[in-house]
């Protein structure tokens, strides 16, 4: 296998992109990634793009062939990928295959989704698409409720606090708020955070994630192939991939998701590292409990400290391991087929030393993007080149 | 209407007797395509529960409704419903079938 560097990266902003279509923030975002990575377009030998709902909210498929045809990419195979919420991230693991095994030099990979111009009970509804529907669905679960139970049983275990919980999303939201991509950064207090509407208890509204649209996209080249590349090309250690169980009741714990556990198992072996080397993360803060679980699934905090450590400020910037300076999900935004790319987009910056909330001397970061009620997963390990 | 009277239906396998939630098309435990119907006591645990407050369309007409995970005392766990959104209780709490509305289990506290 060929070693694997990220050179070109692109993105829009997340958030609310009126007037827009699919089409239109994907070549954005792919378009700028293409005009940065020091490889002609002839180079691109695949395309994989990560899309999760446009089929229900836009009545849109075959994105990947649409996309590559308004970039005037050759007669390349373009794919799309899905695995709800971790679209993205699998796109990504897609195209550092066809270049590691030396099927092509450069693939492209873009994220993208559209969910603004819909309603609340049609996003929910076609988020429920990554639900085990011949279970869970008919039960009227949501998204939102599996990490109400969640909660629960954190709570139950390990004394989790809503006040705790809430240093999660005051942290990610003040994150946001530096952030240019980012769709809701805000000051927040406990108090605000106490008195928000209940969603699904004991989750209420700022313990969820934004409904956005937005697209990322990145050039990954083969390692001896980067020589052009106009900014730090990154290289790639790790891009793992698992499976979880379709259904909550088949989680033998519901407050940690095997999916998570294994990912991360798996790229901390191939990469040769641990946690402790991990420099900083961008993980799947769809809810806060969600950051709380993946944290502690990821090794990068102590099992059931995954409240407590935000609460003591060790996961902000500048502290034992900074999670999330990006705003995650919750403030920057959760464009769900786009949010894995956006999460490798943000880790480049930050090895690149150039992000807005920059994390001091970071060599090493971690993506990880969650799907489901946690049956996909992918992680990634990327690192600075001189590190 | 309580039509399983106090059974929740699962599947079992004809096979090597392993019970499933379900729904399912072959046995999770021997692979063998030998899962039938079958009833187990509607009696359990109370895992975790939540009361939905914003339902996605299709449950909207229903408004807040609280979704539990029970573990059976048969030793399936199932994804239903509490009786009442105020209905919940400690975890652990012991809790038995009320009903099963379209086809899913109804629980409450014991
Ligand atoms: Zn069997």
């Amino acid at each position: 296998m060929r070693d694997v560097a990220i050179t070109g990266i692109g993105s829009t902003l997340f958030g609310k992109h009126e007037g827009r279509g699919l089409e239109s923030l994907a070549v954005e975002a792919a378009n700028t990634a293409l005009r940065n990575a020091g490889v002609s377009r002839k180079e691109i030998g695949a395309l994989y793009l990560g899309n999760f709902i446009a089929g229900p909210l836009s009545g849109q498929e075959v994105l990947a062939g649409i996309v590559a045809d308004e970039l005037g990419l050759e007669n390349i195979p373009c794919t799309k990928v899905e695995g709800a919420c971790a679209s993205g991230g699998i796109a990504f693991r897609h195209a550092v295959l066809a270049v590691s095994s030396g099927m092509c030099d450069a693939a492209l990979v873009v994220g993208v989704e559209k969910m603004t111009h819909a309603s609340g009970g049609q996003v929910t509804q076609a988020l429920n698409c990554a639900m085990d529907n011949r279970s869970d669905g008919p039960s009227g679960l949501t998204f939102p409720g599996l990490f109400g139970l969640a909660w629960r049983i954190h709570a139950a275990k390990y004394g989790t606090t809503r006040d705790e919980v809430s240093s999660v999303v005051i942290k990610n939201k003040a994150n946001g708020l530096k952030n240019p991509l980012a769709q809701l950064g805000a000051e927040l207090t406990f108090d605000v955070i106490r008195q928000s509407q209940p969603i699904a208890d004991p989750i209420q509204l700022y313990d969820c994630c934004p409904v956005s649209d937005g697209a990322a996209a990145i050039v990954v080249v083969a390692k001896d192939r980067v020589k052009d590349a106009p900014d730090l090309p990154i290289d790639v250690l790790a891009s793992v991939q698992t499976r979880g169980s379709p259904r909550i009741a088949g989680h033998r714990d519901i407050v940690s998701f095997d999916a998570t556990v294994k990912a991360a198992e798996f790229a901390y072996r191939a990469a040769g590292l641990a946690a402790k080397d991990i420099d900083f993360v961008e993980l799947h803060d769809c809810f806060s409990m969600a950051e709380i679980i993946d944290s502690e699934d990821l090794g990068l905090v102590p099992r059931g400290m995954g409240a407590k450590w935000a609460a003591e400020g060790r996961t902000r910037v500048g502290g034992d391991i900074p999670i999330n300076p990006s705003g995650g999900l919750l403030a920057k935004g959760h464009p769900v087929g786009a949010t894995g790319v956006g999460q490798l987009y943000e880790a480049v910056l930050q090895l690149r030393g150039l992000h807005a909330n920059q994390v001091k001397d970071a060599g090493i970061g971690m993506t990880h993007n969650l799907g489901g009620s946690g049956i996909a997963c992918t992680v990634s390990i990327l690192k600075r080149p001189d590190v | 209407m309580p039509a399983s009277a106090g059974f929740v239906e699962v599947l079992k396998c004809s096979a090597c007797g392993a019970l499933d939630a379900g729904p399912r098309e072959i046995c999770p435990v021997c692979h063998a395509p030998a899962l039938q119907p079958g009833k187990v006591p509607g009696a359990g645990s109370l895992l975790s529960w939540t009361v939905i407050r914003r339902p996605p369309a299709a449950f909207r007409a229903e408004g807040s409704y609280a979704v539990a995970v029970i573990e059976l005392d048969a030793g399936v766990k199932v994804t239903g419903r509490l009786d009442s959104p105020d209905a919940g209780g400690q975890l652990g709490a012991r809790v038995v079938l009320a009903e099963s509305k379209n086809g899913v289990p109804v629980f409450r506290l014991a």
